[in-house]
């Protein structure tokens, strides 16, 4: 069943698996494409460059998030599109059927990760670098995956949320802005909305992983 | 405005009245003129006056007070913020500067008005002042670091010429890992000393070179190579003569120039610059116990290292070993991780999430 399943997800999601893959693999060999041989580099070449690399380092979170976005949303599509009479034709039980399109959507979420994890490969092995500097290509992977994970799962259940639950999250965020609206109102200090973004990002907040550092190369 | 207004009217009216010196009506019309320029005036005069006090007032000296730190702040900064900024300025100072010194500084915002009578009525007439100039804005005096900044200045210039020569003015006081990190590991990749690159490399010698820890009889000859000497005097300015000529013939590879110029004290001894240098200080108050720094900056004997180990009671190579892991990791930039630490929380909310799809959705 769950071959099948992953079957007509690959067919509804390959062209953006494809292209997310291109992009991944793409995105760590352009950290090197300021050249390679930093060995006995000149004073201050190997700064500009470390600094480089780190800036293109920022972009790897996005395209974990547009891998869980365009996963996590294209999993339910086909059903969505065909108004669930596949799955409810099938002889499984829906929480079965949730997890099975889940497990095959986090199957085609390795298709950027090994991308990436290939191109921050290949991006160490060209380059040579100064004592001091080390290249973390397969901590890098592994944050890859870890964020497109958590991504993908976040947009994977709005996806497929009743109208009831998706209102309720809004309401939620409404209720957090209106609740900070009514507490500068008043002239008091504390805000809720920025409280409740810092227990999100930081540890051991789920979303956490994405705000760390991301970087090929580094100190 | 209306000031010159006023006085515009007046001179238009005396210059009536002079050509209103034919007619008997004209003379009155002028009079009137000018009486109504003059009430003018007053008008404004009076009105200055009241703002002026009333900003006088605004501005009168009212004391606050964090522990040994006694800060007069202008009145027009409130309560609420003058507490705030004096306790921020004491947390800078908590465990750097000792208390001693504190209990004998009164910080004095340089807006503030009324100092002498407000130091005479709260007792403060024995302490000596720091002048702080903040404008008596909120936004302008941050969390109190201007106030820290004034006192842990005043405090330097009481330290011998060792600590004087390497402290940073603000005794490193203000740098946090976050912001002044990724400056300081910038600073120490720049790799313009060899001492500087070894550092980087992880050699305990060559930081201790670049930090200028040690009392070395020729800082310029151990510390800088010299070419790297040439490097610092090409596009720097000398104000003197003699020191102008001697720079060209350093640029010009003559060694001796070089180590001439050296001696004028024009070239920095310490080949790192205050970041790294403030970077260690806030290593030290962060790691050793409490007390430590201050023993240390009391301290008159040796060189700065020496000092800083007998105050915290750690080797000297364990402190730059520590120093420069902490800024090249968890101080100034952390690794790049991806542990069971990281993967955990994702896991948990993941497993969560599709717990709660499983459970509901639109076709149940």
């Amino acid at each position: 069943m769950y071959r099948q399943i992953l079957y007509v997800q690959w067919c509804a999601l390959r062209l953006p698996v494809v292209l997310l893959g291109v992009l991944a693999f793409a995105l760590p060999l352009l950290t090197v494409t300021y050249g390679g041989g930093l060995e006995g580099a000149p004073p201050g070449q190997v700064a500009q460059w470390l600094y480089a690399a780190q800036q293109i380092g920022q972009l790897v979170p996005y395209v974990a998030m547009l891998a869980g976005v365009l996963l996590g949303i294209g999993s339910w599509a086909p059903d969505h599109a065909g108004k669930h009479v596949y799955a409810l034709s099938l002889p499984v039980t829906r929480a079965r059927y949730v997890w099975l399109r889940f497990a095959a959507g986090t199957t085609l979420l390795l298709v950027p990760v090994t991308a990436i994890g290939i191109g921050a490969l290949v991006a160490t092995v060209s380059v040579r670098l100064p004592s001091g500097v080390h290249a973390y290509p397969l901590a890098l992977t592994a944050r890859f995956l870890l964020a497109a994970f958590v991504c993908y799962a976040i947009f994977f259940t709005i996806a497929i949320s009743t109208r009831r639950a998706a209102l309720a999250v809004l309401g939620g965020i409404g209720g957090l802005l209106l609740a900070d609206a009514v507490l500068w109102g008043f002239g008091v200090g504390a805000t809720v909305t920025p409280t409740v973004f810092m227990w999100l990002t930081n540890w051991p907040g789920p979303l956490s992983i994405l705000i760390g550092r991301w970087a090929l190369f580094d100190v | 405005m209306s000031r010159t207004f006023a006085v515009g009217l007046a001179l238009v009216a005396c210059a009536g009245g002079a050509r209103a010196q034919t007619g008997r009506g004209a003379a009155r019309r002028s009079h009137a003129l000018l009486a109504q320029a003059q009430s003018l005036w007053r008008g404004i005069a009076v009105r200055d006056s009241v703002a002026n006090a009333r900003t006088a007032w605004e501005r009168r000296a009212r004391r606050f007070d964090a522990g040994p730190l006694t800060v007069l702040l202008p009145d027009a900064v409130g309560t609420e913020t003058g507490f705030r900024i004096t306790a921020g300025a004491a947390e800078y100072l908590r465990d750097a500067l000792p208390a001693r010194f504190l209990a004998v500084r009164v910080v004095v915002a340089l807006a503030a008005t009324g100092v002498d009578s407000t130091v005479r009525t709260e007792r403060l007439r024995n302490r000596a002042r720091i002048p702080v100039g903040v404008e008596p804005r909120p936004d302008t005096l941050a969390d109190g670091w201007s106030v820290a900044a004034a006192v842990a200045w005043d405090y330097r210039e009481t330290l011998d010429s060792t600590w004087r020569g390497w402290l940073p003015p603000d005794l490193g006081l203000g740098w946090t890992p976050k912001r002044d990190g990724p400056a300081t590991v910038r600073e120490l990749m720049r790799g313009d000393t060899r001492v500087g690159a070894g550092c980087l490399e992880g050699k305990v010698d060559a930081c201790r070179l670049w930090l200028g820890l040690d009392a070395d009889t020729e800082p310029y000859k151990v510390r800088y190579r010299p070419r790297e000497l040439q490097a610092l005097v090409s596009g720097r300015w000398f104000p003197t003569h003699q020191s102008a000529e001697l720079a060209q013939q350093c640029a010009a590879e003559a060694r001796d120039a070089c180590l001439r110029l050296t001696s004028l004290g024009y070239l920095p001894p310490i080949p790192a610059g205050p970041s790294p240098r403030a970077s260690f200080v806030r290593f030290v108050l962060t790691r050793s116990r409490p007390g430590a720094l201050p023993q240390a900056l009391q301290d008159r004997a040796g060189s700065v290292g020496d000092r800083l180990v007998r105050a915290t009671g750690v080797a000297e190579d364990s402190l730059v070993q520590g120093w420069r892991a902490w800024v090249l990791t968890e101080g100034g930039m952390p690794e790049v991780t991806a542990n069971l630490r990281d993967a955990w929380p994702v896991a948990v909310f993941a497993g969560l999430l599709v717990l709660a799809a499983a459970r509901s959705g639109r076709w149940r």
